[in-house]
Formats: C-alpha cells, sequence, structure tokens
C-alpha cells in the first residue's frame, strides 16, 4: 500500500491538457501539403501512392492540378519522399476532423452504384439540432470495430488512459449501443461486420452520433475495393463526423469527438 | 541433419518425387506427386523435430498448369525450412487431408477451402470458415479469375456451432461487438454452471481480404498493407515481407545501420505491446492502480517511437531493403535515458504487482496450455514459451541483427496466464537490454538501404519475424513486372487461437477475459 500511495505522489497528474493547452508538435506527422507552385504535375505521386488518394483535378479555374483526398490519406510519407520537386511537405496539422466529407477532398466522393445505403433507422434526425443542449455535459460513446486493423481501436484505447483521460469531459465508453449517443466506428465495414455494425446501430436509442474513426472508416483506406470490404462506413450508416488519420493520433480523435458534440468551439 | 532426412527421403520417395531444390540458403523445397504427398509430409514429421508452421495454396494454372499447396516445416533447432509442394491440375483432384495425425493443419486445410476451393478429403471438419454463410458456396476469391473487387450478393445459409449436449448445460453466445475496445469475434461458450466445458470462437469478422489485394499490385504499395496487417505489430509484419522480397531480390545483409535499426525498432514494438498486455491483465482483475502505472509506461514507449519516427505505430519506419530514413542517428542521447527511466518504474511497478497475493491467486493456475497441446498446435511466442516451448524466431532464424546480440529467450513450464504474464515480464527487461546494445553497437557510419529495384518474376521466398505476439511467418511469390504474384500472411494469432479455446476449458466465465487478454491475439492479424 506505501508503495502505491509512493508512486501516486511521484508522477502526479499526468493527463495532458489539451485542447485548453496545444500539444508539442514537433514529431508529429500531420497531413501532407503540396505546394502548387513548385509541382509540375509528372503524376509520380499518384501512380506511387499506395492507397490513391492523390488525384489530379480540375480546378474551378479551369487549370489541370493535384491534390490530396485525406479522407484516403494513410499519411505514410512516401509523396514527400519522392516528389522530385520537393512539392509535397508533411505539415504538423492532426485536427483534421470534418462534419462533411467532400470538405476532406478535393474530387467528390460519390456513393458508388451497389454501394447504396442500407436501411437504418432515421427518424433522430430532426432532434439533432438540439443536440448540444443533450449531450453538452455528458456523452456515452459505443466503440465499433467494422474491420480494422486494430491501430484505431489502440488510439481509442489509448483515450482511457492516465494521459488522455477522456472522462474529463464528461464522456465515457460504455459496454453496450444501447446506453450509447454516439457511436464511434473504426474499419471500411466488412462484409462479415455489415449487419452487426445495423444492428448496432439500430439499438442506440435516437437522436445518436456517428463518429467515423479513421481512413479505413472514412473512405475504405487502403483497403478499399475489395470483395470483402466496403468503401468507407458511410456506405452503411450515416455518418457525422470524420476523423481521417493512419492512425489518428488520441488528441485528433477527441478534436473529433467534440467537433461531434459542437463543444470544441467553447473550450 | 538435412543431409540425411533428404536422403532417406530420396531413398523412400523415389517414384514420386518430381524435383527438388534449395533456395536462399535455408528453404528446400520438394515437389511430390499427388498420391505421395500425405505419406511424405508424415514421414517428415515424424522422422525430425519439426513443426507444421505454414499450409497454403496457390493458383499457378498460368505458370504451373495447375494449383499447388505447399506444407511448410520448419526444423526450428537447426533453423532450416522444408516445404512439401504438390501441383493439383484442377479443384477437384482430391488431396488426403493431414488433419488428423497433424493438429496444426486443421484451420489451414479450413481456410483453403474457402479461399482456394481445393477439398481435403478426410477432413473432420469442414465447416465454413472465413466466410460467414454469405458468400456463394462455391466461389473462391484467392482463384485468379476473381476479381479482387467483385462483390457477389449475400446469401443466407445457416452454420450450427459445435453443440453440447446433457443437463444443465447452457450456451452463450458473446460477439462480435464487444463490451470492451477491442476488434470483433463471436465466442460460443458451452457451460455447465461456472466452468467453460466448449469454447468455440467464430473469427473473420474483420475478413478484409489482404491476400487478394496485395495481389497484382507492385511490391512497393504491398509494403504499405504488410503494415496494416495488425495495427499494432506494423513493425514486426512489415519486417517479415520486406525479408521476403529482400530475398528474391538477392539480398540477404542489408546495410549494418539497418539491420540494427530494425533491431531496435523491433525491441521498441515489443515493448509497448508487451506493456500494454501487462496493463490489460491488470485491468481485467480491476488492479487500476497497475493498470495506470502499466498504461503510462506504454505511453512513455509510443512517445518515444513518435519522436525517433514520427509515428506511434513505427509505421512508415521500414522499406524493403533496409530503413526510410536515419532515425536513430544522434538520438542515442533519447533512447538511452529513456530506457533507463522505463526499466527502474517498471521494475518497480513489477515489485508492486508480484507482492500482492490477491492478484497473484488470479493469474495463477488460470488458462493453463499444457506442454503437448502447445506442440501439437504449434502455439507460438510468449503463449508457447510459458508452456515450455522453447523456441524463438530471433534464435531459431536470425534475422536483422539479432545475432550480434546476446540474450536470452524467457521460458517457463507451467503455462498459465501467471507464466504468460511472467514471460513477458522477462521479455521486456530483454528488450531493453537489446535496445542498449544494438545503440552501442550500430557503427556510426554507412548506408541505411540498399534499393530493391526490380524482382524477377515467380521467384518465392519466406520471411520469418519474430513479433511481439509470436513467430511471424510471411511467403511471398513475386509476378511479372515487379507486381505479387501472391502474398501468403501468417500471423502468431492464426496459431494461437485454437490455443486459446483450448486454455479456456474447464476455466469459470469471469476468468476469461483474464485469459484473452494475457494472450492478447489480434484478430485482423487472424481474419486478414
Amino acid at each position: 500500500m506505501f508503495n502505491i500511495i509512493k508512486k501516486s505522489i511521484q508522477h502526479g497528474v499526468v493527463t495532458v491538457d489539451y485542447p485548453k493547452k496545444p500539444i508539442k508538435t514537433d514529431f508529429i506527422t500531420g497531413k501532407p501539403e503540396i505546394d502548387i507552385t513548385k509541382c509540375n504535375v509528372c503524376g509520380q505521386c499518384i501512380e506511387r501512392c499506395p492507397s490513391g488518394a492523390i488525384v489530379k483535378y480540375c480546378r474551378r479555374d479551369g487549370q489541370q492540378s493535384i491534390g490530396i483526398n485525406v479522407d484516403e490519406c494513410i499519411f505514410c510519407s512516401l509523396c514527400a519522399d519522392i516528389c522530385p520537386q520537393g512539392a509535397i511537405a508533411m505539415s504538423k496539422e492532426f485536427e483534421l476532423a470534418k462534419k462533411s466529407r467532400d470538405e476532406l477532398r478535393v474530387t467528390e466522393a460519390g456513393i458508388k452504384a451497389g454501394d447504396e445505403r442500407k436501411d437504418c433507422e432515421l427518424i433522430g434526425k430532426q432532434l439533432k439540432h438540439n443536440i448540444n443542449k443533450y449531450f453538452g455535459r455528458s456523452l456515452n460513446i459505443r466503440e465499433v470495430d467494422a474491420g480494422s486493423c486494430n491501430g484505431c481501436d489502440n488510439e481509442a484505447n489509448a483515450l482511457n488512459g492516465p494521459y488522455n483521460d477522456i472522462e474529463r469531459f464528461g464522456i465515457s465508453f460504455v459496454a453496450s449501443p444501447r446506453h450509447a449517443d454516439m457511436l464511434l466506428v473504426t474499419g471500411p465495414t466488412t462484409r462479415n461486420m455489415e449487419l452487426a455494425l445495423i444492428k448496432t446501430y439500430n439499438a442506440t436509442p435516437d437522436p445518436k452520433l456517428v463518429v467515423a474513426l479513421g481512413a479505413c472508416a472514412c473512405s475504405g483506406g487502403i483497403f478499399k475495393d475489395s470483395y470483402a470490404t466496403r468503401n468507407g462506413i458511410d456506405s452503411i450508416v450515416p455518418v457525422d463526423v470524420y476523423i481521417p488519420g493512419c492512425p489518428p493520433r488520441p488528441q485528433a480523435i477527441i478534436y473529433g469527438i467534440l467537433k461531434a458534440v459542437e463543444k470544441h468551439a467553447r473550450l | 541433419m538435412m543431409l540425411k532426412l533428404m536422403d532417406s527421403i530420396k531413398e523412400g520417395f523415389c517414384k514420386d518425387i518430381i524435383k527438388t531444390y534449395t533456395v536462399n540458403k535455408n528453404e528446400t523445397y520438394i515437389e511430390v506427386s499427388n498420391e505421395a504427398v500425405k505419406r511424405l509430409c508424415m514421414f517428415i514429421y515424424k522422422n525430425i523435430e519439426c513443426s507444421l508452421i505454414n499450409l497454403f495454396a496457390n493458383d499457378e494454372r498460368e505458370v504451373n498448369d495447375g494449383f499447388s499447396v505447399y506444407y511448410s516445416f520448419a526444423a526450428k533447432k537447426e533453423g532450416e525450412l522444408i516445404t512439401v509442394k504438390t501441383t493439383i491440375s484442377d479443384t477437384s483432384v482430391i488431396i488426403p487431408s493431414v488433419t488428423l495425425e497433424i493438429p496444426a493443419a486443421n484451420l489451414y486445410e479450413r481456410e483453403i477451402r474457402d479461399m482456394m476451393g481445393i477439398v481435403f478429403e478426410g477432413h473432420p471438419d469442414m465447416r465454413e470458415f472465413v466466410f460467414h454463410e454469405n458468400w456463394p458456396w462455391d466461389l473462391h476469391p484467392l482463384q485468379k479469375d476473381f476479381s479482387a473487387s467483385r462483390k457477389p450478393p449475400f446469401e443466407n445459409r445457416r452454420q450450427d456451432f459445435v453443440r453440447i449436449e446433457g443437463s444443465g448445460v447452457f450456451e452463450i453466445p458473446v460477439g462480435p461487438v464487444h463490451a470492451g475496445i477491442i476488434e470483433p469475434g463471436h465466442f460460443r461458450f458451452s457451460v455447465a454452471g461456472e466452468p467453460v466445458i466448449n469454447l468455440e470462437a467464430k473469427l473473420f469478422y474483420v475478413h478484409k481480404g489482404i491476400e487478394k489485394l496485395c495481389e497484382e499490385k507492385h511490391f512497393e504499395k504491398v509494403f504499405f498493407m504488410s503494415e496494416r496487417i495488425s495495427g499494432d505489430e506494423s513493425f514486426s509484419n512489415s519486417l517479415a515481407y520486406c525479408q521476403a522480397i529482400e530475398r528474391i531480390a538477392g539480398i540477404y545483409d542489408v546495410p549494418e545501420r539497418a539491420a540494427y535499426a530494425r533491431t531496435i525498432f523491433c525491441e521498441l514494438e515489443r515493448l509497448y505491446n508487451h506493456i500494454g498486455d501487462i496493463a490489460g491483465i491488470c485491468l481485467d482483475v480491476a488492479y487500476i492502480f497497475a493498470n495506470g502505472q502499466f498504461a503510462m509506461m506504454r505511453r512513455w514507449c509510443q512517445m518515444l517511437n513518435e519522436e525517433l519516427t514520427g509515428s506511434r505505430f513505427l509505421r512508415s519506419v521500414n522499406f524493403p531493403g533496409g530503413v526510410r530514413r536515419e532515425f536513430i542517428k544522434d538520438k542515442e542521447k533519447i533512447v538511452l535515458p529513456a530506457m533507463d527511466r522505463l526499466e527502474k518504474e517498471f521494475s518497480e511497478t513489477v515489485d508492486i504487482i508480484k507482492s500482492n497475493a490477491m492478484f497473484i491467486d488470479r493469474v495463477e493456475n488460470t488458462g493453463v496450455v499444457s506442454h503437448t497441446l502447445a506442440v501439437e498446435l504449434n502455439s507460438v511466442g510468449p503463449a508457447a514459451r510459458a508452456a515450455g516451448v522453447h523456441d524463438d524466431a530471433r534464435v531459431n532464424f536470425p534475422y536483422a541483427a539479432y545475432d550480434k546480440i546476446k540474450f536470452e529467450v524467457p521460458n517457463h513450464n507451467n503455462g498459465d496466464v501467471n507464466c504468460r504474464m511472467n514471460t513477458k515480464i522477462e521479455e521486456v527487461a530483454q528488450s531493453i537490454s537489446i535496445i542498449r546494445q544494438a545503440v552501442e553497437l550500430m557503427p556510426s557510419s554507412g548506408g541505411i538501404i540498399e534499393p530493391v529495384e526490380s524482382l524477377e518474376p515467380y521467384k518465392h521466398a519466406f520471411g520469418i519475424t519474430e513479433a511481439p505476439r509470436g513467430e511471424n511467418c510471411h511467403w511471398v511469390m513475386s509476378g511479372e513486372n515487379n507486381k505479387i504474384f501472391r502474398y501468403k500472411v501468417r500471423t502468431p494469432s492464426f496459431c494461437n487461437w485454437p490455443v486459446l479455446c483450448h486454455a479456456v476449458k474447464g476455466n469459470i466465465i469471469p476468468d476469461f477475459p483474464l485469459i484473452n487478454k494475457s494472450f492478447n491475439l489480434s484478430y485482423s492479424g487472424n481474419d486478414l
């Protein structure tokens, strides 16, 4: 017992005070940025990008340009390494969560034929505008792994650890979707998990939020276009916030969750 | 020993052997006729001390007029791999099953039936395995004429679990969506009162078709896929893949600095995984203080990973031919003090938990794996080492710089949760010592990568590494235009899941999470 108290005093509170104070970003690998002025659209990065996130597209002014669909990006930094012009660099920006997938993309996502949304109950939609009022102080999250590589789950688990301790926001992870206000979904949705995801969604009481965690859940990531996966969870259930990353770091997840309940602005 | 074995094989099977050849120093392949394949496998299995480490099929109709089945045996003490290969012209040709004689073959044969369509005659349990009654029975995605993006309509069959009957026997279904933040899998317990009589795990919920997605892709793109086989084993999996690619390209020794860097990262990965596992064991017995301590140390490890490489999971570090950047240079001043701090905190916390009688009471004699079971099912990693199987790929098949470093492989005999935990605790100490030695021995100058420019088509090689969960065995065959023809992934989790199901028997249900955590298997690494 004495040793336990000694240890507790020795380490004190280790929780990082994010988002009140910004975290050290020196070592963070954030979103890749293209310097359009340097780029000569040689197309090497497009060809070699492992998840097909880099695309050629037509800008509003009609000019051919190159861009990154961040929802598909796996943050491998290969493009930054290989660009002969040195036009791509990995930034330190990690707070990437967005409410709409198109905000993360340069080209339109478009749900493919045969990918149309399955039948889920959408009754709670009209209640959503009051969500801040309902979930502002207390939010219960059910995590569902719909086919991730377990990287995202590990990072979601880290939210319960001493450093990130998500309970300080009144947010906790619960054991059943019946107790949950929010589903935190990882993975592109595999064929074998589709039914389980729909059942979990329908078991969650309205109004509810869905957060897509990681590149796979946002767009299918590196596993897209397989016989056994779908291209992101939004072809199965409606999504409120997309958190890109492979995997997103715990603070990026916190940012995304707070964004879903519109709480991040007030902190 | 190998020569003696090969001589007696050549003598006994002179009519049946089509070809024998040795590639990549220690991989011997024996091509044999369909009729003799089982006899030859049994001959090898009985005559030398070896285990079946991989069994896979390959659709070689384009190059070889048929489907080939490979049975890989490893004489681990000698560091030799013997692969028996047989080719059948069509999937309707019957191959005899070896499951009854070699229990470790069970799941491989079921997997091949689903993925490739080859039926093994005499297999005791040929139920559906990879697909969950929603996939057309006669469609096999690994056949080359199946398009990777084809999504056939859902079917609705029904498959029963193994039924245990008798008065007072109940079934408890658990999953696939679990109470904790873990991956999906369905567990069907048959219980009488508290003790578990039988546990059947229905996995493959996270089957993403990785092996198929890798085919017909450039080897560089497949590398990034290999990092994402199992999130927390990114480095070991990618290293196994890189080794296979390097062997195909004829690179047996990567630059020395790269070899040492790889050793350091392998051990950093082992550190954060093992410490996380011990944290999980403490959490599952509601020992929150210890959980907090170990979770804090895990975070230290991941912070160190990030500081060195920019990735908390050591992704984008490896690359075929070496490592991508100078990650370690001038960072000795970060690594060594971090190891000192970790070692001190870790040993102090371990002393606290080991002196807690209530904690030891929960872990001792819980979830026992017998030595026989571990050997028969080819259990690997800390789970096997806790049950007296003294095998470690770092010693048996030395890679990176492990042959230049001194370390001990812990060995326990009781096979319970306590032994698995102690194995991991001792391995943490060993990892810290390996990292210190590697930092010290690492030459201060020299290259870090010998890039693999191109791959000769239709060559194949194994890549074997010791992941935190155990031995990783990948097999890669190159195709034309630097593409991958076949990538067979076998992670330690695939070997250890059946062992876990046996370990639970006779224990009470509340101990299941604890036993599960002491193995801490990856679902994604199993399901692919």
